[in-house]
């Protein structure tokens, strides 16, 4: 009955490691900027904290599809040549992620007593020596937790990279699906795969979370 | 950058305009009526998981976890696609043969992955109710089923307004997937736009608006919701 | 030798210092007290320019902490700071704690730093704790490593804001020792506490302070025996039971 599956199987999960790289990079990037974005949004100077306020309110507002297709018609314009769907579709994912991430760490930031900042600066650390080796090390142990289950929301939503036609896994799926014709199990399949790596990981932050309210040490 | 030629104007020259308004009815009843769906089943769904029947939070849970870790674009894909298979060789084509299927299966869908997340909030929703509100119902009489219907789920569904509104500006969100099963909503349409006009920023910087717009106004609609429905003596926001 | 005059800051419309005016000379230890919110730590954290003032002048061997062209970052190089609540880094280890600054800020190499600070950790009584993560030490050691990582920087002078009001009491000596000897020795302190015991011990001078203006100065044990501002008085009767 899964012979659908099995004779295509190669393909559809050279599909999915398409997705977990899409992933990779949209996490890394997003994480990165969300690190910059958090400090943005607690600076006490109005020309950082404006803008970047504005550009994480207005993100989180609109649809991510809007915004994979609004950064594909933006980048040949502005680079002048058609991208490469992946490199579209990460760089969307990195400017959507990185409001969320920026959330993540900003909530992280205020947990931070400002005597301990206080501390480090009077030990004559600069502004960024502060935020490379206290606060950003800090704000990011407390917020693994959330941390992991936006990941895991940022690995779902690469299946939306479809629209721009990368061959991930769903497109995949749906190629596979025009000439077999075995939805059920075809796009069970695909429905599957994301469910088992999703709920592990899951479990994962669900343990993190365990894990610091047991120690409660930082 | 110079060398391309604004041309703001595909966004209210015929037939552009219209497809765009008619798009953006798509969208709002997408939502609407997807989030009937999801708040009753969402709270159904919250209140088995809350429940100390250990079957019925299983089944509550199972609904949850496997709703919340399937991405939605291949939840509406197995619903569009396999879905129709699920009912047999026979019925299958004539439940393909619907006009405007995609339209109803976008928001069923929508609605059934919402419910999940609404019956996580129930959820957070009845746990931060005190165990002293159960046994004060159940003192007087109640049975478990009057005391959720009477007591214990209008008082969750007052503490839980700023959550929902988050979840209702989602689904308006998540009704742009639709448009990968042919939905002629807003976002399809901005697509469209560009497929005709090759002028698809414009078009899709409209329809950013038209979302910000619309989350504006969800966000003062539910104020009001929540200022009326606010529970004096408890700390909401 | 640091140099107040006339230093007045708001926060808003709240007067929060009233025109304080102090001399600090080189090697002397100075004990502030008074009720709470009588501005205290914002004094100290003016001093360093951790908070900004609005009318007089604050100078640290003839450097202007109120200059928009100062550089802080050096100046905070020469002031090292202890917490009433510790504030060590909870991720990092006791050694670690102590060993940042001297590394990137004065660029010194690991092993010479790591070799400061056991030095340091020595001198405080704990070397054995060099690499527990603080939250395994006791309140007492935890404020003595704050300590160690001050001085790890070499400061002129050391400014102590509340160093034992959050230590239980039997751990409040271990630190007051630390601190006593380091007066001793000839380090330049203002020290915001209400541990009197310390103050008749090693302070030279000692002002209370109530509702952001310096009401009494006084040195030693004259303090103690003849306030003369009525406030003084009451503040020391209810500290002094």
């Amino acid at each position: 009955m899964f012979d659908a599956v099995q004779r295509n199987l190669p393909f559809l999960l050279a599909g999915f490691l398409m997705n977990l790289q899409l992933a990779a990079c949209a996490l890394a990037g997003g994480i990165f900027l969300g690190m910059l974005v958090g400090l943005g949004r607690i600076s006490k100077r109005r020309w950082i904290y404006g803008p970047v306020t504005a550009y994480v309110n207005v993100l989180r507002n609109i649809p991510l599809i809007l915004v994979i297709f609004w950064f594909y018609f933006v980048m040949p314009i502005l680079v002048g040549k058609t991208l490469h769907p992946f490199v579209s579709a990460a760089i969307s994912f990195i400017v959507f992620e990185a409001t969320y991430f920026g959330e993540i760490f900003r909530a992280g930031y205020q947990s931070i007593s400002r005597d301990l900042v206080a501390a480090a600066y009077s030990t004559g650390l600069t502004y960024w020596q502060t935020a490379r080796y206290i606060m950003i090390p800090i704000a990011f142990r407390r917020m693994l937790p959330s941390m992991i289950t936006q990941s895991i929301i940022t690995f779902q939503d690469t299946s939306l990279a479809y629209v721009i036609g990368l061959q991930e896994m769903v497109r995949r799926t749906t190629i596979v699906d025009s000439m077999e014709v075995r939805s059920i199990e075809l796009y069970g399949f695909v429905a599957v795969m994301f469910f088992v790596f999703c709920f592990a990981g899951s479990r994962v932050s669900r343990y993190f979370e365990e894990k610091s309210r047991k120690a409660n040490i930082l | 950058m110079l060398a391309y030629k604004f041309d703001w104007s595909v966004l209210w020259r015929q037939p552009y305009g219209e497809w765009l308004l008619s798009g953006i009815w798509l969208t709002i009843q997408l939502g609407l009526l997807a989030w009937v769906i999801a708040l009753f089943l969402g709270i159904f769904l919250g209140t088995l998981r809350s429940s100390h029947w250990p079957w019925l939070k299983f089944l509550g849970s199972l609904y949850v976890e496997v709703f919340r870790n399937v991405p939605f674009l291949v939840q509406l894909f197995f619903w569009f696609y396999a879905g129709p298979m699920l009912f047999g060789k026979e019925l299958q084509f004539k439940i393909n043969a619907i006009s405007g299927l995609n339209y109803y299966v976008a928001i069923i869908g929508l609605g059934l992955y919402t419910a999940s997340r609404v019956a996580e909030h129930v959820r957070a929703g009845f746990a931060s109710i005190g165990q002293g509100q159960f046994q004060a119902a159940l003192s007087t009489g109640m049975t478990h089923l009057q005391m959720y219907w009477y007591v214990i789920i209008p008082y969750a569904l007052r503490v839980i307004v700023p959550p929902l509104t988050t979840e209702f500006l989602t689904i308006f969100k998540n009704s742009s997937v639709a448009m990968t099963i042919g939905v002629a909503e807003t976002t399809f349409v901005s697509y469209k736009i560009d497929n005709e006009t090759f002028h698809g920023l414009e078009a899709t910087t409209g329809a950013m608006l038209v979302y910000l717009v619309l989350g504006f106004c969800v966000v003062k609609l539910m104020g009001i919701v929540e200022t009326k429905v606010r529970i004096p003596g408890l700390v909401s926001r | 030798m640091i140099e107040i005059r006339n230093l007045s800051k708001w926060y808003g419309k709240f007067q929060v210092l009233s025109d304080i005016n102090e001399v600090i000379k080189k090697g002397q230890t100075v004990v502030v007290c008074g009720p709470s919110g009588s501005g205290k730590s914002t004094l100290l954290r003016c001093i360093n320019g951790l908070e900004p003032f609005q009318k007089g002048e604050i100078l640290v061997d003839g450097v202007s902490v109120g200059d928009p062209k100062t550089n802080l970052y050096k100046l905070r190089q020469k002031i090292g700071m202890v917490f009433q609540r510790f504030e060590l880094y909870p991720h990092m280890t006791v050694l670690k704690n102590i060993t940042l600054a001297p590394m990137k800020v004065k660029k010194l190499s690991r092993k010479e730093a790591e070799r400061k600070a056991m030095e340091l950790l020595e001198r405080v009584g704990i070397p054995e704790k060099a690499n527990e993560y603080p939250a395994n030490l006791s309140g007492g050691q935890q404020q003595r490593v704050a300590i160690a990582r001050a001085l790890a920087m070499e400061p002129e002078y050391m400014m102590f804001d509340e160093p034992t009001s959050a230590l239980d009491p039997e751990m409040i000596q271990e630190v007051l020792e630390v601190m006593i000897d380091l007066a001793k020795e000839g380090m330049t302190m203002i020290v915001v506490t209400h541990e009197m015991g310390f103050a008749r011990e090693v302070a030279d001078e000692i002002i209370f302070m109530d509702g952001g203006k310096i009401v009494e100065r006084g040195t030693g044990e004259e303090f103690f025996t003849n306030p003369k501002h009525p406030r003084t008085k009451e503040f020391l009767s209810q500290i002094l039971k």
